[in-house]
């Protein structure tokens, strides 16, 4: 892939969208048929399933831990998700999104219910485009809700960013790659607490603090439609009892 | 804001109300003053005993409670007691039992007669149905003082194949050992 000559024409990004606009997204909860929870969710080619299993019994048995429930991440890219053939398995930058993508999910979670059990979450991405983390942490989070697993609310997560010294809402993977910026956000829209905070490149601080008000936007729209996804899957199974 | 009632959608986080009105029950969580729902579902209020709860829509985690019935495997039979690992929660076979899948028998409540010794009852390797008597303490105490409840699958202590009921005793047709056990009334019928 070549750079692009620019990445922002007249105030328009390559894909048309505003800086201010997020990709089209689409959540669907209860994906998976054999998962406790699960959902599907695309954030522009971002396509990533994310599914729950448990609370259950914690192999190896050691690392259980005696007054609450471990919650255990694994993010992981198909082989197919990128251009170059992703080789398969963990690497260092997969062990990291798991552990990231643990420590957003924590804090809305009762994992003191739990005593030595695991909550197993697992993020799949079958096509990257940039932000799947992102898209990974708004899937985990509907897909634990989905397994009636109780939470505090719901996380929702979206990266903003800086191409060409304008600041940008939901990087696709060329203004990720050619971008002076990227720091995907999550956060409990509702709290206005953020769970993950990550930042690639720089912002000054008037950008840093219009990029976080920019990212609250996002996740808020993307928090609204994870709601929306678990009250179709919910009210209409009500309608077919 | 807005008036909760009973038979409303609520999703994890949404406040139902504030301390003052309600005592929070099942599926919701009590933070700096306000009850939010903690699940997915419906919600019920109690007008009588003022308790709010959120009745959860999906399948919830298999959690045991007083009157369950489960499938266990005995682990190891004592004097007084025996050691059964827990295996699925009945009607909850679709989910697994959090940890930690231990429960108890104590040999008062083995049988409705009384049992002189436990073991011409039990033995290890048995697949049991038993009933949840008390789930508070981190063991889980079992009951098998029932007809229904007991040994459904038995193996011989000798050659570790699966026995044959035989009137009321068991016979293993590999070698012809009589045994003796508390079995259920629909031994080896695949009915969990």
């Amino acid at each position: 892939m070549d750079k692009p000559e620019k990445l922002m024409i007249d105030g328009k990004r390559l894909d048309g969208r505003s800086p201010e606009e997020l990709r089209p997204f689409k959540i669907v909860a209860g994906a998976l048929e054999r998962a406790d929870g699960s959902a599907y969710v695309e954030m522009g080619n971002n396509k990533v399933f994310a599914a729950v299993y448990g609370p259950r019994e914690m192999h190896p048995r050691h690392h259980a831990l005696p007054d609450q429930a471990v919650l255990r991440c694994r993010y992981n890219m198909a082989p197919f998700s990128v251009d170059d053939r992703k080789k398969p398995g963990p690497n260092r930058r997969s062990i990291e999104i798991s552990k990231v993508t643990r420590e957003a999910l924590e804090p809305v979670m009762f994992l003191e219910l739990y005593p030595r059990s695991v909550i197993d979450v697992f993020v799949e991405v079958l096509q990257a485009d940039a932000g799947t983390r992102t898209a990974g942490i708004n899937a985990a989070s509907v897909a634990l809700a989905d397994a009636g697993i109780p939470m505090k609310d719901l996380v929702s997560s979206v990266a903003v960013g800086k191409v060409e010294e304008t600041v940008v809402m939901d990087l696709f993977k060329e203004e990720d790659q050619w971008g002076t910026t990227d720091m995907p956000i999550a956060m409990i829209p509702r709290k206005k607490a953020i769970t993950l905070l990550q930042m690639d490149g720089h912002f000054t601080e008037e950008e840093f603090k219009y990029a976080l008000d920019l990212a609250s936007r996002g996740c808020t729209q993307i928090y609204e439609a994870q709601r929306q996804a678990l009250k179709e899957k919910y009210t209409m199974r009500k309608e077919e009892e | 804001m807005v008036e909760v009632k009973t038979g409303d959608f609520v999703l994890p986080g949404d406040n139902l109300a504030t301390v003052e009105e309600f005592f929070p029950g099942e599926g919701v969580y009590e933070e700096g003053g306000g009850i939010y729902s903690s699940s997915v579902g419906m919600v019920l209020i109690d007008v009588r005993t003022k308790r709010i709860s959120v009745f959860p829509k999906p399948k919830t985690p298999a959690v045991l409670k007083q009157g369950d019935v489960i499938i266990g495997r005995v682990e190891d039979v004592r004097e007084q007691s025996l050691n059964v690992s827990l295996g699925v929660l009945r009607g909850r076979e679709d989910r697994e039992l959090p940890a930690p899948k231990v429960g108890t028998l104590h040999v008062s409540r083995a049988h409705t007669a009384y049992v002189r010794e436990l073991d011409r009852l039990f033995r290890p390797g048995d697949i049991i149905r038993a009933k949840v008597f008390g789930a508070q303490k981190e063991q889980v105490q079992l009951s098998t003082a029932s007809k229904e409840l007991g040994v459904l699958v038995a193996l011989c202590s000798r050659c570790r194949s699966v026995l044959d009921k035989e009137g009321s005793k068991l016979r293993c047709p590999n070698c012809g050992s009589l045994e003796t056990r508390k079995t259920t009334d629909d031994y080896r019928q695949g009915v969990l």
